[in-house]
């Protein structure tokens, strides 16, 4: 079977994706391509035994590297290895998609182009004469829609004809007196008897040397015909400027592709009816209103926090409900103890614990989803840019941002869109303070347990904003003092308001989903296995039998009835004794009591003397000044594996810890009634703050391309939140 | 000179040239800013920080300072 690898390249917003999620039905994967972390999307299509493999690049605007995202683009194109490339336009808006084909045509590689978005731009009265586009240009042109998947067949056949047969060199014409410069230098070149080491035809180089193309140059700059050929060159353009009237090579190229744009448009394109394309103008006078505007934004993002917590709220129920009964029902059904511990309050109680949080991981990124599809995003960006440029940040930051709450890794990649590389950086930075998804879980779990019901939806509202408020405050910070520098400028495309399609936006949450189930499986299976072996050996022996006699002699008085006194409790080890003057005091009250606190007691004394337990003490000195107990500590610590594991941390190790009886089994409860509202506050403040997991991290390295950073990272993030933390914690302290 | 960041609300004006750096000027040029191109001013943001215009079938937002390089000319 041969493998056909197609660029998917075309505008931003013209439905790549889309288009590749058409073609190929519910058989696309996606991945993250070697080397580029693009997204490669793989579909196998048993059509005469091809498997076709699209690279879905991120959309550019022109081949120039704007930004670092496009660049990803141009270089794959310049250099990746792909078999054709699959020009999508969206027919809507057909003039300013041209210029990016016109570019794509200089490149000289098979081409297809597809005319997405046909059902819409039937519907604004557009008609584009594809037969005849496809005759000027040598290169075929096919009205698809995505939408309605029609013409999707057609595509693929002009793809594997096109793949089949040779290169039809596109046909690219420029003003006839550019031509006349070109042609003397082909015929210079051809004189020469001159053949391009990478196979470039005389055209080719021409075009690069007259658009003075960097590459070309240096590519021609070692050929020996060079001395010849400068002097040629430069009456060439002295011709081409003269006839222009303008001496920005830039420009004359621009104006050549609009030219070409405009000539091509005018000999395709039919627009024969005015309807309905306001309607994006219309709802953009009330989402962009100068007034209006910022509070529906908020309303709309306080929406779906809402929503997250409201909503997730009802499954979130259920889940806990089924994890609780597979645990008894497990637990009743094995006669090995350390086995019955290991699945009960190991693996299910860390597990169960994670997979709660999936409903509301689902609403958050449907929302996210949401945002990016519709083309609200780029309203967010314009709204908010005035007030993000006072914090030094770029309105396009809002996007990477926006992402963060989701995930930092995609956000990481996402802060790709900024031009300058100091602004990408700080936007880097701040991305930690956006709450990603799987902070979530623990937020959730707090407010929940500190909140009322009613009120817990703001309150997690509540932390995300002041995240993100912080985030902003921090920026300003590092912006006049570590990133200084010149502001880029802020140019934005703001596209068309598009209903998402309901398949793609599934495609997202359920992608999503799987891979936080995934992770909820492997990773977070193993963490909580390893969590609940280090606080569950080694087993102390000693005590266990200590507290048992102890349990024993205060069970016999309690069957004798008779509150005698109690002095002749054995007294083997400080410990004991600390805990018998304990008993004592308590004795008057009752004797099942001081049972139950012999027996948490017990449990708190034998996970101390766990490697969990030692390890906790060891760090317990540096979270104290926080109110973190050791079991707090521990948690923040495995939460840089993954932030799930913080709750998952916190599930095994209150529920081997304390006595876990039938009416307190939920870990909101044992958490409310363990831990201060002070403490509460400054372990959400550090969570919020600190560092990103390391898989975000990591990523973080990669795009930042500098371990120097990286370091900064890591140290700025730890700083801020132990700080922020040690605040909030003496505050509610003072208040409380 | 007039440049964009002086047109008011809902009014039509010709681009004449951009007096923008390389790299910008080449941005603008590709999201369709380019010389010669009629451009409508649809909306300005509340402390007119930003502005989005309408050109053909597309729309694009810019900051007052990149507005400002802009010099067209009135219909």
């Amino acid at each position: 079977m041969k493998k056909i690898v197609i660029a998917l390249v075309g505008q931003p917003n013209v439905g790549k994706s889309h288009l590749a999620n058409a073609i190929s039905g519910s058989n696309l994967k996606i991945g993250n391509f070697a080397g580029v972390t693009v997204e490669k999307a793989t579909a196998r299509l048993s059509t005469e035994d091809f498997a076709i493999e699209f690279i879905d690049l991120p959309g550019l605007y022109s081949l120039e590297d704007f930004s670092a995202d496009e660049k990803v683009t141009k270089d794959f194109l310049l250099t990746g290895e792909y078999d054709l490339i699959l020009n999508v336009i969206d027919s809507t808006n057909l003039d300013r998609n041209l210029m990016l084909t016109t570019e794509l045509m200089e490149l000289q590689k098979k081409m297809v182009i597809a005319l997405n978005m046909d059902d819409e731009a039937i519907k604004e009265g557009i008609n584009i004469n594809s037969d005849a586009m496809s005759k000027i240009l040598s290169i075929p042109c096919v009205r698809v829609s995505s939408k309605l998947k029609t013409n999707i067949d057609l595509l693929v056949k002009q793809i594997l004809h096109v793949t089949k047969n040779s290169l039809v060199t596109p046909k690219l014409v420029y003003s006839d007196e550019v031509e006349e410069q070109l042609q003397t230098i082909v015929r210079f070149l051809d004189d020469k008897h001159f053949r391009s080491p990478n196979s470039l035809s005389n055209r080719q180089i021409a075009v690069g040397l007259l658009w003075q193309k960097k590459e070309i140059y240096a590519l021609m700059h070692e050929q020996p015909l060079y001395i010849e050929l400068q002097p040629l060159l430069n009456n060439a353009l002295g011709h081409v400027y003269m006839y222009c009237q303008c001496d920005d090579i830039e420009e004359v190229i621009n104006r050549q592709h609009t030219a070409f744009a405009a000539g091509l448009g005018a000999e395709v394109l039919s627009v024969s009816k005015v309807k309905n394309r306001n309607l994006t103008q219309k709802i953009d006078t009330l989402l962009i209103h100068k007034l209006f505007g910022l509070p529906i934004f908020i309303f709309l993002m306080w929406g779906l926090f809402q929503l997250t917590f409201t909503l997730g709220e009802i499954p979130m129920g259920w889940i806990e409900d089924t994890f609780g009964w597979l645990g008894e029902t497990i637990g009743e059904s094995i006669t090995n103890e350390a086995l019955k511990s290991l699945i009960v309050d190991g693996i299910i109680a860390g597990v169960g614990s994670v997979i709660m949080f999936l409903p509301n991981i689902m609403i958050l990124f449907l929302g996210i989803a949401l945002l990016e599809t519709t083309g609200y995003m780029s309203r967010a960006a314009f709204l908010l840019d005035g007030f993000f440029h006072k914090f030094g940040l770029h309105g396009k930051s809002f996007v990477p941002l926006v992402t963060g709450f989701g995930c930092s890794v995609p956000a990481y990649m996402a802060a790709r869109t900024l031009k300058n590389k100091k602004d990408r950086l700080l936007t880097m930075f701040i991305i930690g303070f956006m709450s990603c998804g799987a902070r979530l879980p623990v937020y959730v779990l707090f407010a929940g347990a500190f909140f009322e019901e009613s009120m817990a939806g703001n309150a997690l509202f509540a932390i995300y904003i002041i995240g993100a408020l912080m985030g902003l405050i921090a920026a300003k910070i590092l912006r006049v003092t570590a990133f200084k520098g010149e502001d880029e400028p802020f140019v934005m495309e703001m596209p068309k308001y598009r209903l998402p399609s309901l398949k793609l936006l599934w495609f997202v949450v359920y992608s999503k989903s799987i891979m936080y189930i995934k992770k909820a499986g492997t990773f977070i299976l193993l963490a909580s296995m390893l969590i609940w072996f280090i606080s569950s050996y080694p087993k102390n022996i000693l005590i266990e039998e200590e507290y048992a006699t102890k349990i024993e002699a205060l069970q016999a008085q309690l069957e004798e009835a008779a509150p005698a006194e109690k002095t002749e409790a054995d007294s083997e080890a400080k410990a004991i004794e600390e805990a018998t003057a304990n008993a004592e005091i308590k004795e008057p009250a009752s004797i099942e009591d001081a049972i139950a606190a012999l027996e948490n007691e017990k449990h708190e004394k034998l996970v101390e003397r766990t490697y969990l337990g030692i390890m906790g003490k060891a760090i317990e000195p540096a979270f104290a000044p926080l109110g973190f107990d050791w079991k707090m500590g521990v948690a923040t610590l495995s939460g840089l594996a993954a932030k799930e594991v913080i709750v998952s941390t916190l599930g095994v190790l209150y529920s081997l810890g304390d006595e876990v009886t039938e009416e307190d089994t939920s870990l909101r409860e044992i958490i409310a009634s363990n831990i201060s509202l002070a403490s509460a506050m400054a372990f959400i403040v550090f969570v919020m703050v600190y560092l990103p997991c390391l898989a975000a991290t990591a990523v973080f390295a990669k795009e930042a391309e500098s371990l120097k950073y990286t370091v900064y990272l890591v140290i700025f993030t730890f700083a801020t939140a132990w700080i922020l933390a040690f605040i909030t914690y003496n505050i509610v302290n003072l208040l409380a | 000179m007039v440049d964009l960041s002086q047109i008011n609300k809902n009014q039509k004006v010709l681009i004449k040239q951009i007096h923008a750096q390389n790299t910008l000027k080449k941005r603008l040029f590709s999201l369709g800013l380019g010389v010669g191109k009629e451009v409508e001013v649809v909306e300005t943001s509340l402390q007119k920080n930003t502005i989005k215009v309408a050109l053909g079938f597309s729309a694009v937002a810019l900051r007052f300072d990149e507005a400002k390089m802009i010099e067209v000319e009135a219909r």
